[in-house]
């Protein structure tokens, strides 16, 4: 399903993705907003998260085969290098295989403010491992 | 980035959150205006589910 060039994507977009968006927005700060920004056939969210005293900056990008593909997250804001990072600052979320089948993430039941949220708990998590050089989460079974 | 830590007793806290979140189901709630962490909470009424972070089924 591509999600700016068929039916059924752009229904996903107009009836779930964008209220999804400005729910979120509603009553934040401008500065914590999320920007829904076009580029070719994917989107990108921009936006910040403060989980503690460290403002972050972030992006998600909904690739064309979203939401069957599963949005990928990075983090704009240089991190040190640390677990659950991969190039480019991408933070390890959804994946826990090659396959399709094997993914975390679940089309039918997140939407884009799930995987922005997922993001959040990855930065508190990073926060403790930057001063204690420990993950306080085990991976997920 | 100039990095701010956490004090210990907010480091406490989070820790806290994280673990009742992964494996309690503990909702973590964010800030409406700033997303700052601001606690866990068992139940969340429906206005403010978009600020209340689920368990993640996530790769950590």
């Amino acid at each position: 399903m591509g999600l700016l060039d068929t039916e059924a994507g752009k229904r996903r977009l107009l009836c779930v993705e964008i209220p999804a968006v400005e729910r979120y927005n509603e009553g934040r700060d401008p500065d914590f907003k999320v920007q829904v920004v076009r580029g070719g056939s994917a989107l990108t969210l921009r936006y910040r998260l403060k989980p503690c005293h460290n403002v972050y900056v972030l992006e998600t990008r909904l690739h064309s085969g979203y939401p069957t593909v599963p949005p990928e997250t990075r983090v704009v804001t240089p991190l040190r290098h640390c677990p659950h990072l991969l190039e480019g600052q991408t933070l390890c979320l959804w994946r826990q295989g090659s396959t399709r089948d094997s993914s975390r993430w679940d089309p039918a039941k997140f939407t884009c403010i799930f995987a922005i949220q997922a993001a959040w708990r990855w930065l508190a998590c990073y926060e403790v491992w930057h001063e204690t050089g420990e993950w306080p989460l085990p991976e997920a079974k | 980035m100039d990095f701010r830590p956490l004090t210990e007793t907010e480091r406490k806290h989070l820790i806290t959150a994280l673990r009742g979140n992964a494996q309690d189901g503990l909702a973590v709630l964010m800030d409406r205006q700033t997303t700052s962490f601001l606690g866990t909470a068992e139940e969340v009424p429906d206005e403010e589910v978009i600020n209340a972070i689920r368990s993640v089924p996530c790769h950590y």
